[in-house]
């Protein structure tokens, strides 16, 4: 049996969790707003540039003409897939959900390569992968701080290259796809070589534009925007994602301190009470004694 | 007030207005865009974007992108997009400076000198459309 103060100790301890997960709740609410905007902010672009994609790209392949580099798939010996987690922890199931969905997609998608290699963003996929024993070909520290469109550019650049010098013939993302403020969907998705446009009906518009400088050229322009456009919205959603996920974590960890401390409470107001009694029982035999 | 123009950049959207006429920096020289002009694509070079809206023209310094025409819609997708009271003067200028000198010393053919070449560019835009 505890005594008194011991749960007078452990329920001032349980308060000041509850007021630290209150707070990271609240940090992570606000952070999520921001991240959330971020996302919605960059929607028209990201819209606009598919669709002038589809349409040049569409356009192209219904004239049988142009291939370019990065829209031809080849022969796949070396794939890369780079996992996207957060340089920070006490956020729900947000890191091992993508670890272990990448760990899944080596298990059923790794056969079809010769050679598969990891790369991480984020400090706990690179804790994460090398506590599995798994190599990391390169880690790209410290994008989470301040992330920035020049950020995901420069990571697409350094893919678009090594896929143009046959270092890599696959890239992929694995990342969490946000959905709401309390759902996280792990994916993986490809980034290289960039998934064929479908050519549905009505894409290919009944005029064709004039193009400056060439067909070619634009295209050779677009589609390497496409792909740092793709890095960055990976980033957004897992940015979001995570926040969304702390503050889910933190919430449930805010009323699992509370229901400790009502439960903590009547153990304490019991322990009193019994006290109390106890004290009174010797008093009277006490004042019966002495009669 | 025939044509609509929108510009959006990776980060945000810009603008949305509609003007009648449009001039933008393209990469095979300036071009303008009025109401009834043909489908046109065209890649855009760091430069100034103006539209005229009402009579008063309006210019942003945009850092490359591409521009699209199609029934009366004018969609600029840019790299970076700001107008005169948005640019950050001192950083423009300290940029222009920096990559100048280093322009200096590089030759041609260094993978560098055409990054700084852009930068020169994208800072000479911004200068311009400051009004410095």
């Amino acid at each position: 049996m505890p005594s008194l103060r011991d749960i007078r100790n452990r329920i001032t301890s349980v308060k000041s969790t509850r007021q630290i997960t209150k707070a990271m709740k609240m940090v992570a609410a606000a952070k999520l707003r921001r991240a959330q905007d971020a996302i919605l902010k960059t929607r028209p672009y990201a819209q606009l540039l598919d669709r002038t994609l589809q349409r040049v790209a569409a356009r192209a392949a219904a004239e049988g003409a142009v291939s370019h580099p990065l829209l031809a798939p080849r022969e796949v010996r070396t794939a890369e897939v780079v996992v996207i987690t957060s340089d920070r922890g006490l956020a729900g199931g947000f890191n091992s959900n993508v670890i272990r969905r990448t760990q899944r997609f080596l298990t059923e998608d790794g056969g079809r390569f010769e050679r598969v290699e990891l790369a991480t963003i984020g400090r706990k996929a690179k804790d994460f992968l090398r506590a599995r024993k798994l190599d990391v070909r390169k880690d790209f520290t410290g994008v989470h701080q301040g992330l920035t469109f020049a950020r995901a550019e420069a990571i697409a650049v350094e893919y678009t290259e090594r896929y143009l010098a046959g270092e890599v013939d696959a890239v992929y993302l694995a990342y969490n796809e946000f959905r709401s403020a309390i759902a996280q969907t792990p994916v993986v998705v490809p980034l290289l070589p960039i998934p064929v446009p479908e050519a549905g009906a009505g894409a290919v518009a009944a005029v064709d534009f004039l193009y400056e400088p060439s067909r070619e050229a634009l295209l050779a322009d677009l589609l390497p925007r496409h792909v740092a456009m793709q890095v960055w919205r990976a980033l957004l959603e897992s940015a979001a994602s995570e926040h969304g996920a702390r503050m889910s974590a933190m919430e449930s960890a805010t009323k699992n301190a509370e229901e400790m401390i009502s439960a903590l409470t009547l153990q304490y107001n019991r322990a009193r009470q019994a006290y109390v009694t106890k004290e009174l029982m010797e008093i009277v035999s006490g004042a019966e004694a002495l009669k | 007030m025939a044509l609509s123009l929108e510009i959006v950049t990776p980060e945000r959207r810009v603008l949305s207005v509609a003007c009648d006429e449009v001039r933008a920096p393209g990469a095979q020289g300036g071009f303008g865009v009025r109401p009834g002009h043909t489908a046109f694509m065209s890649t855009l070079d760091p430069g100034r974007l103006t539209y005229v809206e009402g009579g008063r023209e309006h210019h942003l310094a945009v850092g490359g992108g591409f521009l699209q025409v199609a029934d009366d819609k004018v969609v600029v997708l840019a790299d970076t997009a700001e107008a005169a009271g948005d640019i950050d003067v001192a950083r423009a200028r300290k940029a222009l400076e920096e990559s100048r000198t280093r322009l200096l010393r590089l030759a041609e053919d260094d993978a560098q000198y055409a990054v700084d070449v852009a930068r020169v560019r994208r800072a000479a835009a911004r200068l311009h459309v400051a009004g410095q």
